[in-house]
């Protein structure tokens, strides 16, 4: 048996990889005649693409396609690119609350209602929404994995997104070991996030008065995070991981557009405030997946239970089930998600006068709520793996319906009684995908 | 060709060790056949354990059926070893690669096991003296080229 | 929810020590399979991911790599 030292072994990865990044070769290879660039990139590149079709019931839609191209160097080596553009459209709620009486608002940019570009006015009843929210969001994503040694491999990646309002950029890098022959894998990663907020018609005041149109600056956040997992080959049929996440934000939090309406003693709106986070959030979370299969089925089941400081916490629980044809060309992928979440300390879903001048956090922001939440999916797959030679080749198409279902129960005053206080959701995806 | 490999006799020691006489008899329903190593003496033998399932051996095949044009007669003789637990798979595999090479089934996984093989593929490269002089645990451009160095060396060798 | 997480993952911790729990290098077809993989859900998951970080208060936990075929 003759196997290089490790060390020296580590030299010829690490120079191999890097020669592969820049396009050259560290090695003597044995073709004799090139195949041309672009044949070379068709043959070692994989790509993965998919458009989402996203619409919720009366409110937002969304397109959004993504493409991600890798390339595998063999050797457990890894370069990925990812981009992800989406476009939203449509009504977004702005957090105040229905009301038997019509309620006027104005647009993120306006100085004041007077000379405002826009105003907008929701019905008696409806659940206040702007019906103009428009959003674009551009992200691009690098990540390459280096081999260490045959049983570790390290990876570094980088995420950067750009939307009309926010922008953001995050660095990750992950170590991985495998151990008992490779039937045990630990990983650690960690990573670290800056974003800028430049809300439209700059950033308001957090808890002034909404008809003050008061002002300030552009606004950032910062996260740092960690992860530890743990993957286990339990038996041919079965792998599963654990994972122990805790990640830390700080700097403005807030959801800049959200207000929260304030109401007299019978329920009557008399104006409203911008809401205002605490100015960190730590959040710990345990995710438990189990994947048992066998030659033509397999189901997967994973759990996630995740606290923070803003006081609240979530059970997540998810059923995949997937069917393959007898020939394995073709698959079925029923879906089944259950979730739940608490609320935060502050979610308020509407102030009373009196109240106001001892808020410190307040915000009536429903992704903060007591709700729970189910998602039914499936999905088809064609695999065209034989046609094109490629053994992961295959069309995909799936479907899915989520819907939130809030549960507050603050005790509904005399003026807001015959409302639909709390709608919440009901969202359908639509997703084809093409991968070569 | 094709074989199939069960019940198997003799001793095996991988690295550096002299392979023995060994045997790789047919299921029931099958002719017995057995392959006798020491008959190969005087050949180099590149031993390979693939899968349908393993992506690098999708790489392996066309490298080995170079190797094979290239070196066979110059004395190599490559013999690849299936361990898919479903034949219809390690066909499909086949029929996309049409390997010119020996190619045997070990199902049960009893020659994986004899011959510890600790990463999918495997390859140990044996010297025309039935030694087992190199073993690649997995395969890779730049590790494939450090094999057809070693099987061009042991080629040279008398 | 929170204790049945506990049990089962201390179970995972305790046999990922084991070094006899798992399988031989080539007994890993059905594991190599898409399906069976954690990050098989490819741009599904990021997808969704994406989604559920913008409707709901919990976002990520979950990870890389370990399982798969195991090659190289």
């Amino acid at each position: 048996m003759q196997l290089k030292p490790e060390a020296a072994q580590l030299r010829r990865r690490l120079i191999a990889a890097s020669c592969a990044l820049l396009g050259t070769s560290a090695t003597r290879s044995q073709e004799t005649a090139d195949p041309g660039f672009v044949q070379r990139l068709v043959k070692n590149w994989q790509l993965e693409s998919a458009l989402a079709y996203y619409h919720e019931d009366g409110r937002i839609q969304a397109v959004e396609p993504v493409v991600n191209a890798s390339r595998d160097y063999g050797d457990g080596g890894n370069v990925s690119f990812n981009f992800t553009f989406d476009a939203l459209t449509g009504s977004s709620p702005n957090g105040a609350l229905p009301s038997h009486a019509a309620q006027t608002f104005a647009s993120p940019s306006a100085k004041s209602f007077a000379t405002a570009r826009r105003l907008y006015t929701t019905a008696p009843g409806n659940l206040p929404v702007d019906p103009d929210y428009s959003d674009a969001r551009a992200a691009f994503g690098a990540q390459w994995t280096l081999p260490l040694t045959r049983l570790s491999r390290l990876t570094l990646g980088s995420k950067f997104s750009i939307e009309d309002d926010f922008y953001s950029g995050t660095l990750n890098a992950a170590l991985a070991h495998d151990f008992n022959n490779k039937n045990t894998t630990v990983s650690f990663g960690i990573d670290d996030e800056g974003d800028v907020i430049q809300p439209i018609g700059n950033t308001p005041v957090p808890l002034s008065n909404y008809s003050s149109f008061a002002r300030e600056g552009n606004k950032s956040k910062n996260g740092v995070g960690a992860l530890l997992g743990v993957t286990q080959v339990m038996n041919r049929n079965w792998l599963a991981q654990l994972n122990v996440a805790a990640d830390r934000f700080s700097g403005y939090l807030n959801d800049p557009y959200k207000i929260v309406s304030v109401l007299d003693m019978s329920g009557n709106p008399t104006g409203y405030l911008y809401e205002n986070r605490p100015g960190t959030r730590t959040r710990r979370s345990v995710y438990l997946e189990n994947r048992v299969g066998g030659e033509r089925a397999s189901a997967g089941l994973s759990l996630r239970y995740m606290t923070d400081t803003w006081g609240i916490h979530s059970e997540t629980a998810q059923l995949r089930l997937r069917w393959w044809s007898p020939d394995r060309q073709q698959y079925f992928e029923p879906t089944v998600r259950w979730y739940r979440q608490t609320a935060a300390s502050f979610f308020e879903p509407w102030l009373t006068g009196a109240a106001i001048s001892n808020i410190r956090y307040v915000s009536a922001d429903t992704r903060l709520a007591d709700f729970h939440a189910l998602t039914y999916g499936l999905k088809y797959g064609y695999s065209l793996g034989d046609k094109l030679h490629r053994p992961s080749s295959e069309l995909t198409v799936r479907v899915e319906y989520y819907q939130q279902t809030l549960s507050i129960n603050n005790a509904v005053p005399s003026a807001l009684q015959g409302l639909d206080l709390y709608p919440g959701l009901k969202a359908v995806l639509v997703q084809f995908g093409f991968s070569y | 060709m094709e074989r199939s490999l069960t019940a198997a006799s003799g001793r095996t020691f991988v690295g550096g060790t002299l392979l023995a006489l060994f045997c790789l008899a047919a299921t029931a329903g099958h002719a017995a056949q057995s392959l006798d190593l020491d008959a190969l003496q005087g050949r180099v033998v590149y031993l390979d354990f693939w899968a349908s399932w393993c992506a690098p051996c999708r790489q392996s095949f066309p490298w080995m059926s170079a190797m094979h044009k290239a070196y066979e007669s110059q004395g190599l003789t490559i013999i690849a070893i299936n361990v898919d637990h479903d034949r219809a798979d390690a066909q499909r595999f086949l029929q996309t690669f049409q390997p010119k090479f020996e190619i045997w089934f070990d199902s049960e996984g009893s020659w994986a096991e004899r011959f510890k093989v600790s990463g999918m593929p495997t390859s140990i490269i044996i010297d025309r003296h039935g030694v087992a002089r190199f073993t690649h645990i997995g395969f890779w451009p730049g590790d494939s080229d450090v094999s057809a160095q070693q099987i061009r060396e042991l080629l040279a060798e008398r | 929810m929170k204790t049945i997480m506990l049990i089962i993952g201390a179970a995972v911790i305790a046999t990922a020590g084991c070094s006899s729990v798992g399988v031989k290098p080539w007994q890993r077809d059905i594991l190599s399979r898409s399906d069976m993989r954690p990050d098989g859900g490819g741009l599904d998951d990021a997808i969704d991911d994406h989604l559920y970080f913008s409707k709901e208060a919990s976002s990520g936990g979950r990870a890389f790599g370990g399982g798969g075929c195991g090659c190289n």
